[in-house]
């Protein structure tokens, strides 16, 4: 049956034959260990982070207690105070604008996709192949070739240093329509849908009542798929955005990092801020995964169970 | 199973409604955000809606601003107060390659640069060259001529008394060192490069630190050594943009490099790059007895929490050192100037501002007292109160007087090509090659040289040795 | 319109015939809801058509072009001359050397950890273990700029602790002889959780019953993972593959970052996609960048096609 094949990991599996099968299993010390170096080597880089968020300047370039332990001066709530407060809480502006960015452009993305996911599965026309497969080609392309004529494109339209300069080039996420499409595919029976076109609903009707609540698992982790990939986004902020005003955060730590490599903050030390900066942009995220684990952990399998 | 067959027609005209319903949606929520995307936003001139800063005067004209320096919100806000005619819409789009980044992309798109920018004079010719700079000396710049020194002035011109940018600040060179590492060596600041190789060697055999460091990601300060010694890397007229004289591996380019080499073989200098994290880390724990630098770089190290704690009170400077000490020559390394652009839409304005940024008292004595700039505005060099400064990184010593004045007027400006750039990544990817044991001097010497013909005439050049 | 009917009754309808059930004037529905499906597909088309299909174009109209600093700034069509001398231009390609080897130890080692993590994951499932998937998945959540950074910290011989864990002598990580595995690390920092995460929702999507059948079999816990487990996720390996192949080909982001840091080891031409950035924001060579950029896609179109090729049994990917 197609719609087993895609499947949610947590709901699906009958737990009482499972739970039985795991009893059975003999040594556990081996895997345990291995987990924990593993779990140890991916959170040290974060561990680190935490540290030296916690140290003033000397504590960073002079402390004597080293990298990966606490100095003698406590220093997290004055750098956080510092951070919020430096340039007039720019930094704040940055991580608004990083939020707003990838709410807007994954809300918007996630639309597009979730339309065109469904145009691409539930209807046949002249060119679809054809679009579809140049699509699927587009993710070949180096993002380098399109900055320039993206640029010299929006300035065209005198939307460079704007946030639709983030925004519109964000919408473009065709990994999304390919997942929604593959979803969509095989969650949404055609039966149903005809069902309903008999029933005298219009398409859109039928794609708003019939066909969208089947879609939920794949349309949140396109979403986050999106969010995340603006909220990571550089590149494209880097070469569109002037006002600093308008930097998402990763491009405003990019600014600092080269403005301390060159004594840019007159007599103000941006390493540190650079660092609990660092610290601060990556907790929203993590927030966001942590809280929403059970709806994208079995959505991110789609297009890869067959 | 009710079923009412439906014409055709009207399923066709749902579905388009429902395709544009969903772009509606998806434009309306993208819309209905744009609030919180600006507050600044003015809405009536698009170019100059987003500033950093604050009009004082906002019904007057504007003019767009990229500018880094450290006290950029204050000397913009200086002037913007005394003057009425005119305001700055300043943004800082980040330090040197990286705003050099953003002015290269909209030169090549045409748009996107602001009326006016600031560049470090060894960039001009690159955009000189490109069409994006205006000549100003007509514009107001020939009047302030006489406030600068020769050198200075030279490195702003083009030819025909052509004039690229208002200069503000420089970077004469000098020796900054260690009084406490000197003085467990008994040794003195060396007068000559001789004497600094040698008093190197002792410092290594006594089991001291490492007496300096040769970055191979400060290529400037490499070609102004090199310069120092006698060397014309680049002979170029913007009279005839087409012709270059290319001269990187003479025997003067080859004898520097060999120095430098000779000391990173010996392990009696670091090869550390500059300005990361690591390097200042070194230079506040003593890891360096030295650091050829220039007149900002007691700013730029107390910025990096250098000359505190532990690193306080340790540190003085010293003339640079000399090859022939009956022929001293002064170099420079950095400095910044206002150049307009002929993106600008009111060129005349937007020299009123070039010249008149940073030029005002008040500013330029921030700058100074702070050593972030080393002004080179002479009735800031003359006055007492900047010759007789007590440098408080350097313990009290009055730098400028003895040091830094001194070099500045000895000061003749460098010829510099629009090649820099490319220049400045072959000769970094040379000294790298240098620093890991893979190349002698003038081994790297050719190599910058070859590199740079092809270069040139790759890009139109005639060129000649 | 016949024309149309043609094509829909051709091949690219011949899927829908399974699907549809046929019934009189189900054609004229067919073409009639095609319609609606470009309606559908429209919004996404038009910002497709509009931020990617015409800045290609424009960009591959570039690199026919060139243009130098003394020339005037004037553009002088020559064909295919920047294409030549992308493929005979030593630092282009020992760029895609170093991304192609990159490529070839970066992807095994992140596939075998991943696929190791989510068979282990699959097989226990403890607080623990739901514990440790989340930590080992969270690198996914650090921007790859703050990711790049931060390591660049701890690279850094006296402010990170390699100084301190190893002593004087510690490794350079960013060394000339590290920098491959120094980049490695960082890359697979920031990539395998989010792969063992896709193996591991493919691996629970998995009937358990096949387990059952081939416990009774006498099948070990070795036996079911290697024989059963890992065939059934191939295709999410596939599809893993495809993407950390285009990724690795195009690294980009890490290197840039790293550059500053890197004591002259990253140098400007060491990516294509660094190489082609150099070449248009730093030597304003536009046209050649573009070139650079194009020939990059090529190889990464060959290289996904081989590897589709070769894999064509396993995954219905891209189908």
């Amino acid at each position: 049956m197609t719609t087993a094949r895609i499947t949610l990991a947590s709901t699906t599996r009958p737990k009482t034959a499972r739970g039985r099968r795991r009893q059975s299993d003999g040594s556990r010390v081996l895997p345990y260990i291995f987990l924990g170096i593993l779990i140890v080597y991916f959170l040290i880089p974060i561990w680190w982070l935490f540290v030296a968020s916690t140290k003033d300047v000397t504590g960073l370039f002079q402390g004597t207690s080293g990298a990966l332990w606490f100095d003698k001066n406590f220093a997290l709530g004055s750098n956080l105070a510092d951070l919020f407060t430096y340039n007039d809480g720019i930094y704040l502006r940055w991580l608004g604008n990083s939020v707003f960015y990838s709410l807007t452009a994954g809300v918007g993305a996630t639309i597009l996709s979730v339309l065109a996911g469904y145009g691409f599965a539930k209807f046949r026309f002249f060119g679809r192949r054809f679009f579809f497969a140049v699509l699927l080609g587009s993710v070949m392309v180096p993002l380098t070739a399109l900055v320039i004529p993206d640029f010299i494109l929006l300035s065209d339209l005198n939307l460079t240093d704007t946030i639709w300069a983030v925004i519109l080039p964000s919408l473009l996420n065709p990994f999304g329509v390919y997942l929604m499409q593959v979803y969509i595919k095989d969650a949404v029976p055609e039966e149903l849908l005809e069902a309903a076109r008999i029933d005298g609903a219009g398409e859109f009707r039928t794609f708003i009542q019939v066909a969208f609540p089947l879609m939920r698992p794949a349309f949140v982790t396109v979403l986050l798929l999106s969010i995340v990939g603006t909220w990571n986004n550089y590149f494209l902020p880097l070469a569109m955005l002037q006002n600093t005003q308008l930097y998402p955060i990763t491009v405003g730590i990019g600014l600092w990092e080269g403005q301390a490599s060159a004594n840019n903050g007159g007599g103000h030390s941006l390493w540190g801020l650079i660092i609990v900066g660092a610290l601060v942009s990556i907790i929203p995220l993590i927030i966001a995964f942590l809280s929403l684990q059970k709806y994208w952990q079995g959505g991110l399998s789609i297009g890869a169970v067959k | 199973m009710k079923s009412t067959p439906m014409k055709g027609n009207t399923v066709k005209k749902k579905a388009l409604l429902a395709a544009l319903t969903a772009v509606a949606v998806a434009g309306l929520l993208a819309a209905c955000s744009t609030g919180g995307g600006s507050t600044t936003s003015s809405g009536t001139s698009p170019k100059l809606s987003n500033c950093s800063n604050k009009y004082v005067y906002p019904k007057a004209p504007e003019v767009s601003v990229w500018g880094w320096y450290p006290n950029m919100k204050l000397v913009v806000d200086n002037f913007n107060k005394l003057h009425k005619d005119v305001q700055i819409c300043w943004n800082n789009v980040g330090q040197g390659g990286d705003e050099y980044t953003k002015v290269q992309t909209a030169i090549t798109a045409k748009k996107g640069l602001p009326d006016v920018v600031m560049l470090e004079a060894d960039h001009l010719a690159t955009y000189e060259i490109q069409g994006a700079l205006v000549d100003i000396s007509k514009l107001g710049a020939d009047k302030v001529k006489s406030n600068f020194s020769a050198g200075a002035w030279n490195d702003v011109s083009g030819a025909g008394g052509s004039v690229y940018a208002a200069p503000v600040d420089g970077g004469p060179l000098a020796l900054i060192y260690r009084t406490d590492i000197f003085k467990k060596y008994g040794i003195t600041p060396p007068a000559t490069w001789d004497e600094y190789a040698a008093d190197a060697a002792k410092v290594k055999a006594a089991g001291g630190p490492l007496f300096g460091d040769f970055g191979a990601n400060v290529p400037a300060l490499t070609m102004a050594l090199q310069i120092q010694k006698g060397a014309n890397p680049f002979t170029y007229s913007s009279a005839d943009g087409k012709k270059i004289k290319i001269d990187l591996d003479d025997k003067t380019s080859q004898d520097v490099l060999n120095y430098w080499a000779g000391l990173v073989a010996n392990k009696e200098v670091g090869t550390s790059d500059q300005f990361t994290t690591d390097y200042i880390s070194g230079v506040v724990g003593g890891k360096y007895a030295t650091y050829v630098s220039a007149a900002w770089a007691p700013g730029y190290l107390t910025g990096a929490g250098v000359g505190k704690g532990a690193s306080s009170g340790v540190w003085a400077v010293a003339p640079l050192p000399q090859w022939d000490t009956s022929n001293p020559v002064q170099t420079n390394w950095g400095g910044s100037a206002f150049a307009v652009t002929n993106q600008a839409t009111d060129k005349k304005l937007a020299a009123e501002v070039a010249l008149g940024i940073y030029a005002d008292p008040a500013s330029l004595k921030d700058g100074w007292t702070n050593q972030i700039i080393f002004p080179l505005n002479q009735s800031i060099l003359k006055s007492d109160a900047f010759l007789s400064n007590q440098s408080a990184f350097f313990s009290g010593q009055t730098a400028n007087k003895d040091v830094y004045v001194p070099a500045e007027n000895a000061y003749k400006g460098i010829n510099y090509s629009p090649l820099t750039v490319y220049y400045y990544a072959q000769l970094q990817a040379e000294s790298t090659k240098i620093n890991q044991g893979k190349e002698t001097g003038s081994q790297a010497a050719a190599a910058v040289q070859a590199s740079l013909v092809k270069y040139a005439q790759g890009q139109g050049f005639t060129v000649t040795k | 319109m016949a024309n149309a009917d043609a094509t829909l009754a051709g091949s690219p309808a011949r899927a829908s015939t399974r699907t549809i059930t046929p019934r009189r004037g189900s054609k004229a529905g067919e073409r009639r809801r095609g319609r609606v499906g470009w309606l559908f597909i429209a919004p996404f088309a038009i910002v497709f058509i509009v931020f990617l299909i015409a800045p290609l174009a424009y960009a591959f109209y570039l690199s026919l072009y060139t243009k130098g600093l003394a020339t005037g700034g004037v553009p002088v069509f020559s064909g295919l001359d920047n294409y030549i001398q992308a493929f005979t231009d030593p630092v282009f390609l020992g760029g895609v050397l170093f991304v192609a080897h990159f490529a070839l130890v970066l992807i095994p080692v992140q596939m075998v950890i991943s696929l190791a993590v989510a068979l282990v994951l699959d097989a226990i499932v403890t607080r623990f273990t739901r514990f440790a998937r989340l930590m080992i998945f969270l690198p996914y959540a650090v921007p790859a700029v703050i990711g790049a950074l931060m390591w660049g910290f701890l690279y850094s011989p006296s402010f990170g602790p390699l100084t301190q864990l190893f002593g004087a002598n510690a490794p350079f990580p960013l060394s000339p002889d590290n920098i491959f595995y120094g980049l490695m690390n960082v890359v697979t920092w920031q990539w395998a959780g989010y792969y063992m995460i896709i193996i591991y929702a493919a691996l629970r999507g998995i009937d358990p019953t096949l387990y059952e059948a081939a416990r009774i079999d006498g099948a070990n816990a070795w036996q079911v993972a290697w024989r059963i487990k890992v065939p059934m996720v191939s295709s999410a390996l596939v599809l893993i593959l495809v993407f950390a192949l285009i990724g690795t080909l195009q690294f980009f982001t890490e290197p840039a970052i790293l550059t500053q840091v890197s004591n002259g080891s990253i140098t400007l031409g060491f990516t294509p996609n660094i190489y082609a950035f150099n070449q248009a924001f730093q030597y304003s060579n536009v046209n050649y960048a573009s070139a650079l950029s194009f020939s990059l896609g090529i190889v990464v179109f060959i290289a996904v096609y081989i590897f589709l090729f070769a894999t064509r049994k396993r995954g219905g990917f891209l189908r």
